[in-house]
């Protein structure tokens, strides 16, 4: 496996020097994300995020399968991460590197064990057919924060997912092609969205959100923050590195709360944009008889 | 003075209208074109096509993604690991390391040799460069004995990327002129404010800038990175120079 790039001795010293002058490399704020874009693809359940240089993208995927035998009355639920070699060289297909294996690892915990999708819904018949819900995360780019990306791919793929719509008739199950009735979105609860800290300096005094890749091979440690904009915390996850004060992660999960609303708003904004742009004229388009000329 | 031409594509030959003649000088080719007895020349790659009647000579002038080693390049290395008779430097990442031997620098013995550890970046020469073997730099000129501003870079200050074809018009004798890049000299001057800075110039695209005020290196580097990438005129580098004066404290 190709040994990853480090950046050199003297952009090591000048980061953190500047730090202490609370100067970045691309001249942000020390809470500023980088530009955030979200944008959906053709078919439904298709998400690419871009934020600065990284680039994320997640595709949601349903198929009918059998339930597990433990819990009969659940569908399944699956995010599956991978960290392609287009992102770097030193990366390669079905060989989780630490980045990988901590990446799905914060989504799990974030998006599936806060209950985001509603895995009852996705039962059909109980202990024989379900649904399984499948998120396959892509990582194109890679200039640091790949968490944060991924997670607002990851849920916004899932907002945007339209499933086959079904019905059970005397115990015999219809499967709807998207001919024959709309797909409809999963049953979706609320959206936990992660927000990356990371902190430099002896003791962990410098804390600043959204690093690039330069950023990320200088710090001493890091936090995840996973909540909703209802200030509901999914998850807190700091790794081992410098030990930071108490007061100053309660001041970085308060101002986490602002992003999180922020980032929901834009994820609304754009899910709205996308209905709009499929949904043209509506109901009374197609009552239209008149033809195109 | 050099001439340009159209864009060319690789493989089509050149109309024979274009090539310069001379009673003296033999006709010269530059990088990205290569000749095909009797008569035709051909572009390897794309860019755009220069003539200079006066040396007769004809090249093409072209931005690719991979810097590959030619000789006499001014290169930015960083120094991967130390062998016992030579480092091994990275040009470019994931691609093979080049050597630079212990003692090819300023007045080195065995015993005053500068020590360099893994990481240093360190401005030096390609002294050799073919494909079939790993390319090998020198911080010190072969026949004068003298380093003439390369070596390892110390001070403060911070390395920045920038496509190859902007780093090779950062070098050219005359950037302003021919090259259209002036963004170095707005920022020294009246439009940047007057700053303090040092650069060195890589031509596998790594730019070193570097100042006693970090905001000064910030500047720059931001100055260099947006001009690249977005590709800007004289007179846009000039708005972009005052704009991020204004902006960055």
């Amino acid at each position: 496996m190709p040994r990853d790039h480090e950046p050199s001795l003297n952009e090591k010293q000048f980061v953190t020097q500047a730090l202490q002058e609370n100067l970045r490399l691309d001249g942000r704020e020390l809470d500023q994300y980088r530009p955030l874009e979200l944008r959906f693809g053709d078919q439904h359940g298709v998400a690419e995020v871009t934020l600065g240089k990284t680039k994320v993208l997640a595709r949601a995927t349903a198929e009918l399968t059998v339930p597990y035998p433990d819990r009969p009355l659940d569908g399944i639920f699956t995010i599956s991460t991978e960290l392609s070699p287009m992102a770097s060289p030193s990366f390669e297909v079905n060989r989780p590197t630490e980045t990988e294996i901590l990446l799905s690892r914060l989504l799990e915990k974030t998006v599936r064990r806060s209950g985001a999708l509603d895995t009852e819904s996705l039962c059909l018949v109980a202990g024989k057919q379900c649904w399984s819900v499948r998120v396959d995360v892509h990582v194109l780019s890679h200039d640091g924060n790949l968490t944060d990306a991924a997670c607002v791919a990851v849920v916004a793929a899932l907002r945007h997912f339209r499933r086959p719509d079904t019905s059970i008739a005397q115990g015999v199950l219809t499967v709807y092609t998207p001919a024959e009735r709309e797909p409809v979105p999963l049953s979706w609860l609320h959206s936990p969205f992660c927000v990356t800290w990371s902190f430099f300096g002896e003791e962990g005094t410098t804390a600043l959100l959204d690093a690039t890749w330069l950023e990320e091979q200088v710090r001493v440690g890091s936090c995840t923050f996973s909540m909703n904009q209802h200030g509901e915390i999914c998850q807190i996850a700091k790794l081992g590195g410098v030990p930071v004060d108490a007061v100053a992660l309660l001041q970085c999960a308060s101002v986490s709360l602002t992003r999180v609303k922020e980032i929901s708003d834009l994820v609304d904004r754009r899910l709205a944009e996308d209905l709009k742009r499929r949904d043209k004229g509506g109901f009374m388009a197609e009552l239209r008889a008149e033809n195109d000329r | 003075m050099a001439t340009k031409h159209h864009v060319v594509l690789p493989g089509e030959p050149i109309d024979p209208s274009l090539i310069p003649t001379h009673p003296k000088h033999p006709l010269r080719l530059g990088p990205g074109l290569r000749h095909i007895p009797p008569e035709d020349i051909v572009p390897t790659v794309a860019g755009q096509l220069i003539t200079n009647p006066a040396k007769n000579s004809m090249w093409i002038e072209y931005n690719s993604n991979r810097y590959i080693p030619s000789q006499n390049d001014l290169v930015l290395a960083q120094i991967l690991r130390s062998t016992s008779d030579f480092y091994l430097c990275s040009l470019s990442p994931h691609t093979a390391p080049a050597t630079l031997p212990h003692l090819a620098f300023e007045a080195a013995t065995k015993k005053t040799r500068p020590q360099l550890s893994p990481g240093q970046l360190v401005y030096a020469r390609v002294s050799l460069a073919n494909k079939h073997m790993d390319p090998e730099l020198e911080c010190v000129h072969p026949s004068t004995g003298k380093a003439d501003g390369l070596g390892p870079i110390t001070g403060p200050g911070c390395a920045f990327d920038v496509s190859l074809g902007f780093a090779r018009r950062l070098l050219m004798a005359r950037s302003r002129e021919e090259g259209g890049v002036g963004v170095l000299e707005m920022l020294g001057g009246e439009e940047g404010g007057g700053l303090a800075f040092e650069t060195a110039v890589g031509r596998n695209g790594r730019v070193w800038v570097g100042s006693e005020s970090a905001r000064t290196v910030v500047i720059v580097g931001r100055a260099l990175q947006e001009t690249d990438r977005l590709g800007l005129g004289l007179e846009g580098q000039r708005k972009l120079v005052k704009r991020l004066v204004r902006e960055i404290k």
